[in-house]
C-alpha cells in the first residue's frame, strides 16, 4: 500500500505576525508539509490545504484591538469555508486573538462576539507577561486535542492580552460543560489553577484554549512551537519535562526530539490526516 | 544653486548666530572649514549635512584615534570589523552551511532621558537595523539599561524614566518578534541626569549571503538606481545624531529629535527585504543594502556611494513624504524611523519595487510607505542632491563623507578613596540578605518577564537562567550561541581603566559559565562631556582597558589554548556616545559597556547557574584577595566606595576561563556562575536561588583558604569581589577536574557540596559565618525590585495595587 501524502498545512502571514517560522516548523515535525501563505495570495488557494495555522505576533499592529483588523481580511472568509468542512484550524496568542473576533470561537449562531481577549489582570504588575505555564487538556472534549485528555502540557505565554473573558454570565461554564475549554492552566501536578501567578491573566476558569462546538477550531494563548522540541523546556521547569529535560543532559539526539508542544501539532495533524481520508473514502 | 549661508563672509559672532537660528551645532570653525572643503559657501542643506555628519555621534572627531590606537579589530574569525554598522565574525557550520555571526551595539541615551518609551523603542528599532542591512537575520537582542538612584533625590523622575524604558523595550521587540537574551540594569546617582540605555543587537548570515553597505563594483558596468523604502519621510528625528553630541539643556526643547518606532512596519520590512534578497541572489546581482539612521537620505546614500567609489544622484521630489511643505534640509536629513536605501541594477527595479509595493502592499499596510527609486548611482564621483530643479548639494563624495578629527586634552583619572576600617563581628548572614535585597543585586525576573525569551523558538538557556544567554538556533546542529554583556560605574568611577578592562574579563567569565569560546567583542563607551580633560581622560583609560585585557586575555578557541594568547580577542563594532552629562555639569560614572559573542559547540552539555543534584561536590577557582573597593558590601553593607578595585589579572581570567570551557565541553560541569559583584556568598545565593527563585537544594560550603592562605578576614572571604568561578561537578568528575586545572596551573578549591537540604551554609576557619534558609533568602532577594515599578509599588496599608493595562 502507498503510503499516504503528509497533510498540507497552511500558516498564514498576516502583516506583522511573528511566529510563522518556528510553527512552520513545529508543523513540518509533527508530519504535516507546512507553507506560509501571505495574508494577500488568493483565497482560492486555502481549498488545497488540509489544516491551518494563524500564528502569534502583532498582526496591524494590534490596531483597534489585538487581532481586529485580520478577523476582517478576505482570506478570513475563505478560512470560515474550510474550518466549515470540518479542517482542524488553530490559532496561537495572536492567531487566537485574530479567531475570537472573527466568531470563530467558541462559534455559538446568531450572536456577535460572545468571547473576548481582554488586558491581563496581574496583580502588582501590567503590560506584557511572559512565562512558561502548565495546561490541563479537559477531559472530555470535542476538540481534536481529546487524545491527550487530562495531559499536562508545558509550554511558555506572552501576551498583554490574553484574558479569555465574556459579558454573558454563566458563558464560560456552559463552554467547559460542553468540553470546548479545551486548556486551562494548571500546576505542575496538572490541578487547575486557582489564581495568579498560575493563571497568568485572570482568564475566566483558568481557561487558555477555548474550541468551537464541533472541535475543530482551537484559540490558544500560550506557544507549543517554543516547546516542540524538548530542547526548549527549561532545565529547571517543575514536573516530568524538567526532569526528562535534566535526563538529556550531552545527548543532543534526545534535545532535538520531541517536547511538550509536540503532542498537540501531532494531534492537529492526525485529526487533518484522518478527515482527509474519510473525505477520500466516501 | 539653493541659496548659500555666507560664512566666509560673515563676523564669528554673526555666523555663531545664523548657526543657532538653524538649530545647527557646528562651531562656526566647523562651517568655515566646510566652505573650505566645498570652495564656496555651503547651502542650509549642505550645512545640516555636514552637522549631521561632523556630530561625535557620527564623526568620532574626538574618539576615533584612542579607539585606533588600542582596540584590536583582526583575527582568525573575523569578516568585517568596524567600518560599517555592524561586525561580522565566523561561528561556524551547522546544516551543510557556513554561518557568520553579525553583532551591533549603540547607545540611545539622550533620547531615552527625554522621552523614555520612544527613546528606548527607536533605540531597539536602530541597531535591529543595522544588523538586517548586512543580509542576516536578527536572533536577539541585549539591553544593557542604567538609571538613577531609585531611592535618592530624583527618585520619582529616575524611576518614572525606568519604567517608560522598559515599556518602549517590550513593545518595540517583542511586536518585532526578536527575543531577548539579556542585558543588565545597574542603579547608580550618577545617573540621576543621565540615563543610559545601550542596545545590542546579534544576527546570522550564511558567509556567501553578506550583503555590505556600498555600492557594488558591478555599477562600472550596468547602470544601478537607487531605491528608498519604507515609511515616508517626516520631521521626526530631525537633528538627532547632533543632539546625542551635545550636553542636555533645554530637554523640553528636544524632544523633536527623538524618532517615532514603529515595529509593525519594521516586521513587514524585514519580511519583504528577505524576499528581495533572495531575488537579487537568485539573479546574480549583486546588491548595495544600507540602513537610514543618522543623517537620513544624504547620509545613506553619499555613504552608499563613497564605500564603493562611485557617485550619487538623489532627486528629493521623488522621495516619499508626509508633507510636501517639509523644507529641504528636514527631506534630506530628518531620521525618520523604518527606512531603507538599496543599490539595485535596474534590470531588477520593477521587480524590487514589485515586491514592496504589491507583494507587501506596504501602500496599504501602513500609510504612505512604499518603494520607489529616488536617485542614480553615477560614475562622476560627485554627489548631487536636488529638489524642484534646485540643486541643494553638489560636490564630490569624499568632501561629504570626509570627518574631522580632534586631538583633546586627557586628564589623568585620580580618585583616591581610602579604605574603610575594618569591619569586626558583623552578623554576615544580614548582610547577605540586605546584599540580595540590594536594587543592583536583586532578582532581575520581574523585569525579564516584561520581554519575550521564547519568540523564534531558539531559545536554550534564558536571562537569569545562567551568566549568558544561550541560543539553539539551527535545526539540525547542537552549534549554538551565547552572548554576554558587563560593565560596572563603580569600578569605571573608582579607577577608569581597571572598569573598562574588567568589564571584558567578567564578560569572558560569563561565557566561560556556559561552555563557549568567545569569539567577538563588541562595546558602548559612555562618558561625559569629552572637551573636558577630566571625563575625556577616562574615556581614553577606558579605551586602554578594553584594549589591553582583550589582547591579555587572547582569543581561546578549539586550536587555541596554549597559555599565552596568540590573538586577541577581535573588537568588532562599537559605539562612543559622549555629553552624557547635565546642565548642571555632572557627568555620569565612566561607563563602558561591552557585549561578548561566543561559540557553544553543543549545547546539550550547557548548564545553567542554578544547583542540581544533592552530593555533587562544589569548587571555587580563583583565590580570595583583598579587594572590596567600589564593590557591593562595601557599599550596601557599610555605606564606602573605598577600597582597592579589583586588579585585572589577564592571565588568570584567561587560564580558569579555559579550564571551565573545557569542564563544560567535556559534560562535567552541572551548574557555572562567575564570582563577582557581591562576592562568593552572593554567587552561592544566586546558585542556590535559580532564575525562577523556586530553591530545591542547599549549599553547604568551607571557604577556609579560599584565599590561597593569605589570611583574609571572613567579610573579605566571602564578599571580595576578586573574579572567579563556582562551578558544581558531576561527582565522577572530580578527578578528571582536578587534573585539568593542575595541568592548566589553575588553583581550584573544592569547598563542599549541594545537600538536599534547601539552606545556605557558609564556614570559614571552625566558624559557621552565614546560615540562611533559602526561604529566607528568596524572600529578600524577590520583593525589591517589582516595588520599584509604577504597578507593583507598595500602597500605604502595605497591600500591592492591583493593576489593569
Amino acid at each position: 500500500m502507498p503510503e499516504a501524502p503528509r497533510p498540507r498545512a497552511a500558516v498564514i502571514q498576516f502583516p506583522g505576525v511573528n511566529c510563522e517560522y518556528e510553527s512552520a516548523r513545529a508543523l513540518a515535525a509533527a508530519g504535516a508539509e507546512a507553507d506560509i501563505l501571505r495574508w494577500n495570495e488568493d483565497p482560492a488557494r486555502l481549498a488545497g490545504y488540509d489544516l491551518f495555522l494563524l500564528p502569534g505576533g502583532f498582526s496591524y499592529q494590534d490596531r483597534v484591538r489585538a487581532g481586529a483588523v485580520a478577523a476582517k481580511e478576505d482570506i478570513l472568509e475563505a478560512l470560515a469555508d474550510e474550518a466549515a468542512a470540518g479542517k482542524p484550524v488553530l490559532g496561537i496568542c495572536n492567531g487566537a486573538q485574530v479567531l475570537v473576533e472573527a466568531g470563530f470561537v467558541p462559534g455559538l449562531r446568531g450572536e456577535d462576539l460572545e468571547l473576548a481577549l481582554a488586558p491581563n489582570r496581574m496583580p502588582g504588575r501590567r503590560g506584557y507577561f511572559s512565562e512558561w505555564c502548565h495546561l490541563r487538556v479537559a477531559d472530555s472534549t470535542p476538540s481534536w486535542l481529546g487524545i491527550l485528555s487530562e495531559r499536562v502540557l508545558p509550554m511558555p505565554f506572552a501576551h498583554g492580552e490574553g484574558r479569555f473573558t465574556s459579558r454573558r454570565p454563566g458563558l464560560f461554564e456552559e463552554l467547559a460543560a460542553a468540553g470546548q475549554v479545551v486548556l486551562r492552566y494548571a500546576d505542575a501536578e496538572g490541578a487547575v489553577a486557582a489564581g495568579w501567578p498560575e493563571n497568568p491573566n485572570g482568564s475566566e476558569l483558568a481557561a487558555a484554549g477555548v474550541c468551537n462546538a464541533a472541535g475543530n477550531v482551537l484559540a490558544m494563548m500560550p506557544h507549543p512551537e517554543r516547546a516542540a522540541w524538548l530542547g526548549q523546556v527549561p532545565e529547571l521547569l517543575p514536573g516530568p519535562w524538567g526532569w526528562k529535560r535534566r535526563r538529556a543532559f550531552g545527548e543532543w539526539p534526545r534535545l532535538k526530539g520531541p517536547g511538550p508542544g509536540h503532542a498537540l501539532f501531532a494531534a492537529m495533524v492526525g485529526a487533518a490526516a484522518a478527515r482527509r481520508e474519510a473525505v477520500d473514502a466516501t | 544653486m539653493a541659496a548659500v549661508i555666507e560664512v566666509s563672509r560673515l563676523s564669528r559672532a554673526d555666523l555663531e548666530s545664523a548657526l543657532a537660528e538653524h538649530s545647527l551645532t557646528l562651531k562656526p570653525d566647523e562651517a568655515r572649514r566646510v566652505a573650505e572643503l566645498l570652495g564656496r559657501d555651503p547651502t542650509l542643506t549642505e550645512l545640516t549635512l555636514f552637522d549631521t555628519m561632523w556630530s561625535e555621534h557620527c564623526s568620532y572627531k574626538s574618539s576615533r584615534a584612542h579607539l585606533a590606537r588600542h582596540l584590536p579589530t583582526e583575527g582568525p574569525d573575523v569578516v568585517l570589523g568596524p567600518v560599517e554598522d555592524a561586525g561580522i565574525v565566523r561561528l561556524g557550520e551547522a546544516d551543510g552551511r557556513r554561518w557568520c555571526l553579525v553583532m551591533s551595539h549603540e547607545s540611545h541615551n539622550h533620547p531615552s532621558q527625554v522621552l523614555p518609551f520612544e527613546g528606548a523603542a527607536t533605540g531597539i528599532g536602530g541597531i535591529v537595523r543595522d544588523v538586517y542591512c548586512m543580509g542576516a537575520e536578527v536572533v536577539g537582542v541585549l539591553d544593557p539599561l542604567r538609571f538613577g538612584d531609585p531611592r535618592g533625590e530624583h527618585a520619582d523622575r529616575s524611576r518614572e524614566i525606568m519604567a517608560g524604558v522598559v515599556d518602549g523595550i517590550w513593545h518595540y521587540a517583542n511586536a518585532l518578534g526578536v527575543p531577548n537574551l539579556g542585558g543588565d540594569l545597574v542603579f547608580h546617582p550618577g545617573y540621576d541626569d543621565n540615563c543610559l540605555v545601550n542596545v545590542v543587537a546579534v544576527g546570522l548570515v550564511p558567509e556567501e549571503e553578506i550583503i555590505r553597505s556600498r555600492v557594488p563594483a558591478e555599477a562600472r558596468a550596468e547602470p544601478y538606481d537607487f531605491i528608498l523604502v519604507g515609511k515616508p519621510t517626516d520631521e521626526s528625528g530631525f537633528g538627532g545624531a547632533a543632539f546625542a553630541s551635545v550636553i542636555l539643556d533645554e530637554e523640553e526643547e528636544n524632544r523633536g529629535a527623538v524618532q517615532v518606532p514603529d515595529p509593525f512596519l519594521k516586521r513587514v520590512l524585514s519580511e519583504a527585504n528577505k524576499a528581495v534578497l533572495a531575488l537579487a541572489r537568485r539573479g546574480g546581482a549583486a546588491i548595495g543594502f544600507k540602513d537610514l539612521g543618522a543623517g537620513g537620505i544624504a547620509c545613506v546614500s553619499s555613504e552608499l556611494a563613497e564605500a564603493g567609489g562611485f557617485g550619487m544622484r538623489v532627486d528629493l521630489d521623488r522621495v516619499a513624504v508626509s508633507d510636501p511643505a517639509l523644507p529641504d534640509r528636514v527631506i534630506a536629513c530628518s531620521e525618520t524611523q523604518e527606512r531603507y536605501g538599496l543599490a539595485v541594477p535596474r534590470r531588477l527595479t520593477p521587480r524590487v519595487l514589485a515586491i514592496y509595493n504589491e507583494e507587501y502592499d506596504l501602500p496599504h499596510v501602513y500609510p504612505g510607505a512604499c518603494a520607489r527609486v529616488a536617485g542614480e548611482v553615477t560614475n562622476d564621483g560627485r554627489y548631487t542632491l536636488t529638489r524642484g530643479g534646485a540643486v541643494l548639494c553638489d560636490a564630490p563624495v569624499a568632501v561629504v563623507t570626509k570627518g574631522i578629527r580632534y586631538e583633546r586634552e586627557a586628564a589623568p583619572a585620580a580618585r583616591d578613596l581610602p579604605d574603610p576600617p575594618p569591619a569586626l563581628d558583623r552578623d554576615l548572614g544580614a548582610d547577605l540578605l540586605a546584599l540580595l535585597a540590594d536594587p543592583n543585586l536583586c532578582d532581575r525576573r520581574y523585569l525579564y518577564q516584561h520581554y519575550d525569551g521564547e519568540v523564534q523558538g531558539n531559545a536554550c538557556l534564558r536571562p537569569g537562567e545562567a551568566d549568558a544567554g544561550v541560543l539553539a538556533p539551527f535545526a539540525g546542529s547542537p552549534l549554538g550561541l551565547a552572548v554576554t554583556c558587563d560593565g560596572n560605574p563603580w569600578y569605571g568611577a573608582r579607577d577608569p581603566y581597571r572598569g573598562a578592562a574588567l568589564a571584558v574579563c567578567e564578560a569572558v567569565r560569563n561565557l566561560a559559565c556556559v561552555g563557549a569560546w568567545p569569539l567577538a567583542l563588541t562595546d558602548c563607551l559612555n562618558y561625559g562631556n569629552p572637551e573636558k580633560p577630566g571625563p575625556f581622560g577616562a574615556f581614553a583609560e577606558g579605551v586602554r582597558g578594553i584594549g589591553d585585557a582583550c589582547r591579555g586575555i587572547g582569543r581561546l578557541a578549539e586550536d587555541d589554548q596554549a597559555p599565552a594568547p596568540r590573538h586577541p580577542i577581535p573588537v568588532i563594532s562599537g559605539n562612543v556616545s559622549f555629553y552624557n552629562e547635565s546642565a548642571r555639569g555632572a557627568a555620569i560614572p565612566p561607563s563602558p559597556i561591552v557585549a561578548l559573542a561566543g561559540r557553544v559547540p553543543d549545547i546539550s552539555v550547557v548548564p545553567g547557574l542554578q544547583l542540581k543534584a544533592a552530593g555533587d561536590p562544589v569548587y571555587l577557582l580563583g583565590a580570595r584577595r583583598a579587594e572590596l573597593g567600589g564593590g557591593a558590601w562595601h557599599r550596601v553593607c557599610r555605606g564606602s566606595e573605598g577600597g582597592a578595585v579589583p586588579e585585572p589579572d589577564f592571565a588568570r581570567v584567561r587560564t580558569e576561563s579555559l579550564a571551565v570551557i573545557r569542564a563544560v565541553q567535556a559534560g562535567w560541569v552541572r551548574a557555572a556562575h562567575d564570582v563577582g559583584e557581591g562576592g562568593l556568598a552572593t554567587a552561592a545565593a544566586e546558585m542556590l536561588l535559580g532564575r525562577r527563585g523556586e530553591p530545591a537544594r542547599g549549599l553547604d560550603l568551607d571557604a577556609t583558604g579560599g584565599d590561597g592562605g593569605g589570611g583574609l578576614p571572613p567579610a573579605s572571604l566571602l564578599f571580595s569581589e576578586t573574579g572567579g568561578f563556582l562551578v558544581e561537578l558531576a561527582p565522577a568528575a572530580d578527578d578528571a577536574f582536578a587534573e585539568l586545572c593542575r595541568a592548566l596551573g589553575v588553583a581550584c578549591l573544592r569547598l563542599g557540596a549541594v545537600t538536599a537540604a534547601p539552606r545556605l551554609v557558609l564556614r570559614a576557619g571552625g566558624a559557621v559565618l552565614v546560615d540562611l534558609d533559602a526561604g529566607e533568602l528568596a524572600a529578600a532577594w524577590q520583593g525589591a525590585l517589582p516595588r520599584l515599578f509604577p504597578a507593583g509599588e507598595e500602597t500605604p496599608d502595605g497591600a500591592r495595587e492591583v493593576a489593569d493595562a
